[in-house]
């Protein structure tokens, strides 16, 4: 484990006592109440489950390398992309920036202590293991084959793997989701420190709560629908078989209510992290405060009126089909005033391409052709014929890979050096970003086309005249692949041999900045009073930039 | 690790108060908060089931106002009552413990658990008729009765039964769901009030089907011990929670400055109250008004 | 930040015993309603006229278990909002599933 005293004993310093090496038991981590020791516990579990879903898309890649169903038979490749997609989106995408980023820096920001809740955090983090668990071993047992959308009746009546288990696996972890986002809403509400006002609030906690709104509204809805596939399976009777009268187009129904508003549990924060990116290092106040806050929550709810956008050919109405399109217009809008205002914040700025705003940057041109896509799909004409083709899973990984995971490595190297102490090597930052960007391009471009031309999405094999673009496919994955295990080299590197941080490396206004690197455990030496508005890099900040920066040159200097 | 390091004040922390907050005031707000979030989460996992209820309702009513005739509306009336009860008994312990009174505490838990559990029992009975008349939807948890094979098979049309005459009990070799009146659905025929749906789903070959109507039945069946255990359930985690909340009270612990534990889990036990006084009607009250 | 000592207080000095008995009461007055109403074939009026007393009865008792029981009257308004938002977002979930169902059979497009 890390050890803050060895490193500011070489510099002859005193040791600080920071929540890190504030006791080193693993009882004073399983059992800790400390925001800051729950989120590192998510982050290495996040990382890991990252890993394994980065595997079954290793599997799907090389199959697809060919057009023949010879690396795996198809019954194996639907098990593939199935786990692929329930250990990406369920185990990684919608806990990450939350529970990890989220869970640090929330209360940091807002100048508390803690979250206001903090046994229902820890709570909230067994459970995560518990379903993650469950999961894992069902997944050993066997697995899944049914998607990871579980249309009925496939999943209620004929499919022989193992749904219920990881029915319930994914059941368990939705109440993680659910006492996150009851304990980040109830912290911004009380926990504020004096002089918060909503409108200093970072943008990044405004994501956060428009989040934790979708997840206590949605994640119940997506709870009662796996129970009643569990129930239906094992009593072999319910409401979602035609045979008896049943009906799968509800399933699809009451999954997709929550599904849709998921994917914005997964981008709000995502889009969060961006906010603070594009305003900290174009050291610049960010244009359009009050729009960027508003705009989040416009997402939250609006996001819950659009479902049906997955189901245009399953069966249901021509006319549903209707408002869900026209709704489903709507609400790109809010993304776009975003767009719009970080565009304008750049403008002007005095930018830094430091590793975490290529990550954002590279956000903002990914999500922008991602959502861009998705009004492809929304158009009811169109739609029917890029249903379940590869365009659709390029649609959704330009905005959840392009998008989340781009902005959540952005906001793990931004706030690296506050969270351990240590700057990681920025020479190597910057080129696993390139390489992130480069290889997410060529794997997921190409994939449009083959969409457009009609490959078919969860076949394992595909007409011949379609192989030279999953090729280039394969080889964007390859190098998207290495630009994605480079940080987890560099970054773990640095924990060790990294230089010592300071307390404000990057020199931004932010609370979290104030406080010393890595925090104490209750954040703050003395509780801040805040008189200054949010990304104040003027003198109201009440942040001596020129002693920040000569403090810095004294702790970089070993 | 205290905020106060450094300083040499002594703070006096009021009993209870957790490290993070600063007052009392912020850590019932806190509480508050949170726990209306959960109830919040807690409509919206309900309010699954009722979407269910609500689509099948809407395309086989006749089926579902059977399947509710079936339902004892005598015994979920009695039920309400009994809810309703403890639901007061809830309010006058928070009542009580405002008023640092632990004797009156004590005994109002004990009563609001008493009730709960008459609740269960209630409940008990119900699913146990519904055992005994082949009225739980899975098959093989009904009980089983020999077919005697001396009867006499009648081969009437499903709607054609006599309302008055003693019941009898079905053969049930396997434990099946049993269902073999289909009278509301002929009314409905006659009097020209089937949905689109149901002149589909009630029909084989233009006469109506007895299997057809009894698997939508089935449908009514399955969503009433769906929303009637899951709510039991949370009756049973309800009379968990009264039994650590007895234990705490016996101690004394609530007082006129502390008793958010008391109003927490009553803000509970109303939410799983309310819920039932939607189940009643729309499980047990919505064919009656069809029979004559 | 520590002013909100009183605000759970309130209902201290507006609910009494008799007050929450005759909440009760209440209560059981609309339980018995409910039940004879269902008996009676108000289809005349229009169709579903049942269920609609039903609901609003139902609607009734809740509202008064939430409003004195709960103590919702006298809590913040954030505690007011949060309930009308669950209820708005039970709304969309029936109407937005509904209106397909609802729509199936319409005219030129069938299905």
């Amino acid at each position: 484990m890390y050890n803050a005293d060895a490193s500011t004993l070489e510099q002859g310093g005193t040791p600080k006592l920071n929540y890190l090496n504030n006791g080193f038991t693993l009882k004073s981590w399983l059992l800790t109440k400390d925001h800051k020791r729950i989120a590192i516990m998510y982050l290495i579990t996040v990382s890991l489950f990252f890993m394994a879903g980065g595997l079954y898309a290793s599997a799907i890649r090389l199959e697809l390398l060919t057009p023949d169903s010879d690396l795996l038979q198809t019954a194996t490749y639907n098990k593939v992309f199935t786990q692929h997609g329930i250990l990406m989106i369920f185990f990684f995408l919608i806990p990450s920036i939350p529970a990890v980023l989220g869970n640090f820096f929330l209360p940091i920001m807002i100048g508390a202590k803690d979250l206001a809740l903090p046994r229902i955090n820890l709570i909230s983090l067994y459970i995560y293991w518990i379903g993650g668990a469950f999961t894992v071993w069902a997944l050993l047992q066997g697995g899944v084959d049914t998607g990871w959308t579980f249309y009925t009746p496939y999943s209620t009546t004929f499919s022989n793997t193992y749904v219920m288990a990881v029915g319930l696996g994914i059941f368990i972890n939705g109440f993680s989701s659910i006492l996150t986002g009851l304990n980040f809403i109830v912290t911004v509400h009380t926990m504020r420190a004096p002089g918060m006002t909503w409108f200093r609030l970072p943008l990044f906690v405004w994501a956060q709560y428009a989040t934790s709104l979708v997840m206590i509204l949605g994640t119940p809805v997506i709870a009662i629908t796996v129970l009643l596939l569990a129930i239906e399976r094992v009593a072999r009777v319910g409401i979602f078989d035609p045979a008896i009268g049943g009906d799968p187009i509800l399933f699809q129904h009451m999954f997709w209510f929550y599904s849709h508003p998921a994917v914005y549990i997964m981008v709000l924060p995502g889009m969060g992290v961006v906010s603070e990116l594009i305003s900290n290092f174009s050291r610049k106040k960010i244009f359009g405060y009050e729009f960027i806050a508003f705009s989040s929550i416009a997402i939250a709810v609006f996001g819950f009126l659009v479902w049906g956008h997955h189901m245009f050919v399953s069966g249901q109405s021509i006319y549903a089909g209707l408002v869900f399109s026209f709704l489903t217009m709507v609400v790109a809008v809010p993304s776009a005033i975003k767009m719009f205002n970080w565009t304008a914040t750049l403008y002007k700025g005095s930018i830094s391409f430091d590793t975490p705003m290529l990550y954002g940057l590279g956000f903002m041109g990914l999500f922008l052709i991602g959502g861009l896509t998705g009004l492809f799909l929304g158009a009811i004409g169109l739609t029917v014929h890029l249903t379940d083709t590869y365009f659709v899973v390029a649609h959704f990984h330009y905005v959840m890979v392009g998008g989340q995971v781009i902005a959540y490595l952005g906001g793990i190297h931004y706030w690296w050096p506050k969270m351990t102490g240590k700057m990681y090597s920025e020479f190597w930052g910057r080129i696993s970003a390139m390489l992130v960007f480069i290889g997410f391009n060529l794997t997921f471009f190409p994939q449009f086309i083959l969409g457009y031309q009609g490959m078919p999405r969860r076949y394992a094999s595909y007409p011949a005249e379609l192989q030279v673009l999953n090729i280039f496919s394969t080889a964007g994955a390859s190098v998207l692949g290495v630009g994605m295990l480079m940080p987890v080299v560099y970054l773990l590197h640095s924990l060790v041999w990294g230089k010592p941080a300071g307390d404000n490396p990057w020199m931004l206004p932010g609370l979290e900045w104030r406080t010393s690197s890595p925090p104490p455990t209750e954040n703050f030496e003395v509780m801040p009073v805040v008189t200054w508005e949010a990304y104040e890099f003027g003198e109201d900040s009440g942040l001596n930039f020129d002693e920040a920066r000569r403090k810095e040159s004294v702790t970089t200097v070993s | 690790m205290s905020s106060h390091e450094g300083s040499d004040k002594f703070v006096y922390h009021e009993p209870g108060l957790q490290h993070q907050f600063e007052d009392m005031g912020q850590q019932e707000e806190s509480v508050s908060i949170g726990m209306w979030m959960f109830l919040v989460q807690e409509i919206m996992f309900f309010g699954g089931l009722f979407t269910a209820y609500l689509v099948f309702r809407s395309r086989y009513p006749m089926a579902f106002a059977a399947g509710s005739n079936h339902l004892d509306a005598f015994w979920g009336g009695l039920n309400t009552l009994v809810l309703i009860v403890s639901s007061l008994t809830m309010a006058l312990t928070v009542y009580y413990a405002q008023k640092s009174n632990r004797n009156m505490q004590v005994i109002l838990i004990v009563l609001t658990m008493f009730f709960g559990a008459v609740f269960l029992g209630v409940k008990a009975i119900e699913y146990t008729d519904k055992y005994n008349h082949g009225l739980v939807p899975v098959a093989g948890l009904n009980k089983r009765i020999k077919e005697d094979p001396n009867a006499h098979h009648e081969t009437k049309p499903c709607w054609d039964v006599d309302h008055n005459a003693p019941v009898v009990e079905h053969p049930n070799p396997r434990g099946e769901f049993l269902w073999t009146d289909c009278s509301l659905a002929k009314q409905a025929e006659d009097g020209k009030f089937l949905t689109a749906s149901e002149r589909v789903g009630y029909y084989s070959n233009g006469v109506i089907d007895a299997n057809k109507f009894r698997d939508k039945v089935r449908i009514f069946y399955f969503i009433y011990f769906v929303m009637t255990g899951l709510h039991a359930l949370h009756m049973i985690v309800g009379l968990g929670l009264m039994t650590w909340l007895l234990w705490t009270a016996w101690r004394g612990n609530y007082t006129a400055d502390y008793y958010m534990p008391v109003e927490m889990s009553g803000l509970y036990w109303h939410f799983v109250d309310i819920v039932w006084i939607f189940l009643f009607p729309l499980l047990y009250l919505l064919g009656r008004h069809f029979l004559h | 930040m520590a002013e909100h000592h009183e605000e759970h207080h309130e209902e201290h000095d507006h609910m009494n015993i008799p007050k929450y008995i005759g909440i009760f009461m209440i209560l059981v007055v609309g339980t018995i309603l409910t039940y004879y109403a269902a008996t009676i074939d108000l289809d005349f009026i229009f169709p579903g006229a049942n269920t609609l007393v039903a609901l609003g009865i139902a609607f009734t008792k809740m509202t008064f278990v939430m409003l004195f029981f709960m103590h919702v009257y006298w809590s913040p308004k954030l505690i007011w909002l949060s309930v009308l938002a669950s209820f708005f977002w039970l709304a969309i979930m029936f109407a937005y599933t509904m209106q397909d169902y609802l729509t199936r059979d319409f005219g030129v497009f069938t299905g």
